[in-house]
């Protein structure tokens, strides 16, 4: 009886679905664009973390050592950074690299080689570089350089310069976080009243039958199913085309995505957006499976409510 | 047996459409309800169906109190009752067949039976030819005809006819009396609710009058009286 029931239930949904095959049609165009807006938040979230974590590690504080340091105090200076929980990475850079890196970059200006050589000595002082964790860490650790017991080794703490860079940094990545949160919040609430809008069209096409069903002693499961499993059947298919659409499409922009935010960013080059939608496609069809039958069940449930209590 | 004990419809204060109704009706028994619109026919048709839950007092219906009744358990109910209005309530993009079938698998029957037992019902109603004829293809005599034996189709104790016969011309109406005579006969309780004067004096079985919600009389063979 249970079976019988469920496969009328199926057909009945199927039925539906091709009766009114503009109405399906128009039901999956709408959970379609719905899907792919959520698609795009999720991606530009993805994206947008990672561009901003290769900003969060271009920025570094820079600490100066006393000419007059001995290598045995810097080496205890950089042992002391690396053991921090809030140093990601430590960069020492000797009084001869950096002046061979100096030389490097300006090798195409002769008056530098000029100047050096009248100096008679190497101008450029020991130096480290320091990469955070996070950018809310580098006043800690640039206080921390700052302090008295460092007074004879360390000379100068860049932190100061990039202070406001970093601020600032904080504070986007704040709003974005928080904007997205928005957005995304404003979005869900119009997918499900357009959603709910469209369902409920598709249900009052159909109130005459359920007056009818209502009348022959129909169980409430059995005049909601169909509208449920076809509003199922939409998520369903709206999931196929949203990934048709999307994969495709992230192949296409991944390389200019790449060249244009990440360019320089050493670090994550290797980072590509369609690798990672294949590499995470668990997480990405869920994600759509999820938002999808979630958006459907809940909009047929609460659009065939009324009917059902008539 | 229906049992309508002190029954009280009130749809607001200054109505009611039913008004301390008392009345009991026999097991395959036939009553026809007249009365002026507004009397109160189709309010006891519906309490009886439970499209409308009573004021006041208790409806019992062959032992079972359905004046509290839940609502998960209406539909039990109404696949004890078969119900036929006067606008038919077929569905349009279903053929006569499939009308029927819809009913039986409303109420849970197994896809065998419901194949075997739609074209009995057909040949009951006289419409076996027409099984594959959809309501806009049908006249209005055979769309109430359908009806019925929709409301058959799932082999209920009651049959609640609400004015069966109001868009239908003298010829057809005689037509859907003779099928209710013969349903009757065949055990089912029958309630019909009509205005038509002529149909009720000819059956020669019960009447029951209401006017303004009350019943002012209640005759085993009676004659229309307003």
């Amino acid at each position: 009886m249970i079976g019988v029931s469920f496969f009328r239930i199926l057909r009945a949904a199927g039925n539906n679905f091709l009766r009114n095959v503009w109405l399906s049609i128009a039901t999956t165009v709408i959970m379609t664009i719905t899907l792919l807006i959520v698609m795009f938040l999720f991606f530009a979230n993805v994206f947008g973390l990672e561009v901003i974590n290769n900003i969060q590690q271009k920025i570094d504080l820079s600490a100066t050592f006393m000419t007059e340091a001995s290598e045995e105090q810097m080496s205890k200076v950089v042992r002391n950074m690396e053991q921090r929980p809030d140093v990601r990475a430590v960069q020492f850079v000797s009084s001869d690299e950096a002046l061979k890196i100096f030389r490097e970059r300006n090798i195409d200006k002769p008056y530098i080689e000029e100047s050096l050589a009248e100096l008679g000595k190497n101008p450029l002082p020991a130096s480290m570089f320091i990469v955070a964790t996070a950018p809310e860490y580098y006043e800690d650790i640039a206080r921390y350089l700052g302090d008295d017991q460092f007074g004879e080794v360390i000379e100068e703490v860049s932190y100061e310069d990039s202070r406001d860079m970093i601020q600032r940094l904080i504070s986007i990545i704040s709003t974005i976080k928080n904007a997205g949160f928005i957005i995304t919040i404003v979005f869900a609430g119009l997918v499900i009243l357009i959603m709910f809008n469209t369902v409920r069209l598709a249900i009052y096409s159909f109130r005459e039958e359920i007056d009818i069903m209502h009348l022959v002693g129909a169980s409430r499961w059995f005049i909601r199913g169909p509208f449920v499993i076809e509003s199922m059947l939409v998520a369903i298919l709206s999931v196929i085309i949203t990934t048709g659409i999307i994969y495709p499409l992230l192949n296409g922009i991944a390389p200019e995505l790449q060249r244009y935010f990440l360019e320089g960013y050493a670090q994550q080059e290797g980072f590509n957006i369609y690798a990672y939608a294949v590499q995470e496609w668990p997480t990405v069809l869920g994600l759509q499976l999820a938002v999808a039958l979630g958006l459907a069940i809940i909009s047929s449930l609460i659009a065939i409510q009324r009917y059902l209590n008539s | 047996m229906i049992t309508f004990n002190k029954i009280s419809k009130v749809y607001s204060k200054e109505s009611a459409a039913l008004h301390d109704v008392s009345l009991k009706i026999p097991t395959g028994d036939f009553v026809s309800i007249v009365g002026q619109s507004g009397a109160g026919k189709s309010t006891m048709l519906k309490l009886i169906s439970a499209q409308e839950r009573p004021s006041e007092g208790m409806i019992v219906i062959d032992g079972w109190d359905i004046t509290k009744i839940r609502r998960w358990q209406i539909p039990h109910l109404r696949r004890q009752i078969g119900v036929v209005f006067q606008d038919f309530k077929l569905l349009p993009k279903r053929t006569a067949f499939e009308n029927i079938a819809f009913a039986m698998e409303v109420g849970g029957a197994p896809t065998r039976e419901v194949r075997a037992t739609v074209p009995h019902i057909l040949k009951l109603v006289n419409l076996a030819e027409r099984a594959n004829a959809y309501p806009d293809e049908l006249s209005g005599g055979e769309k109430q005809r359908i009806a019925i034996a929709r409301a058959l189709a799932y082999k209920p104790q009651i049959l609640i006819a609400d004015e069966p016969t109001g868009n239908l011309d003298a010829l057809h109406s005689w037509d859907i009396v003779q099928l209710l005579i013969k349903i009757n006969k065949l055990g089912t309780t029958v309630l019909l609710a009509t205005h038509n004067d002529e149909i009720v004096n000819a059956l020669k079985k019960r009447v029951v009058t209401l006017n303004d919600g009350k019943v002012v009389s209640d005759k085993k063979s009676g004659t229309y009286k307003l």
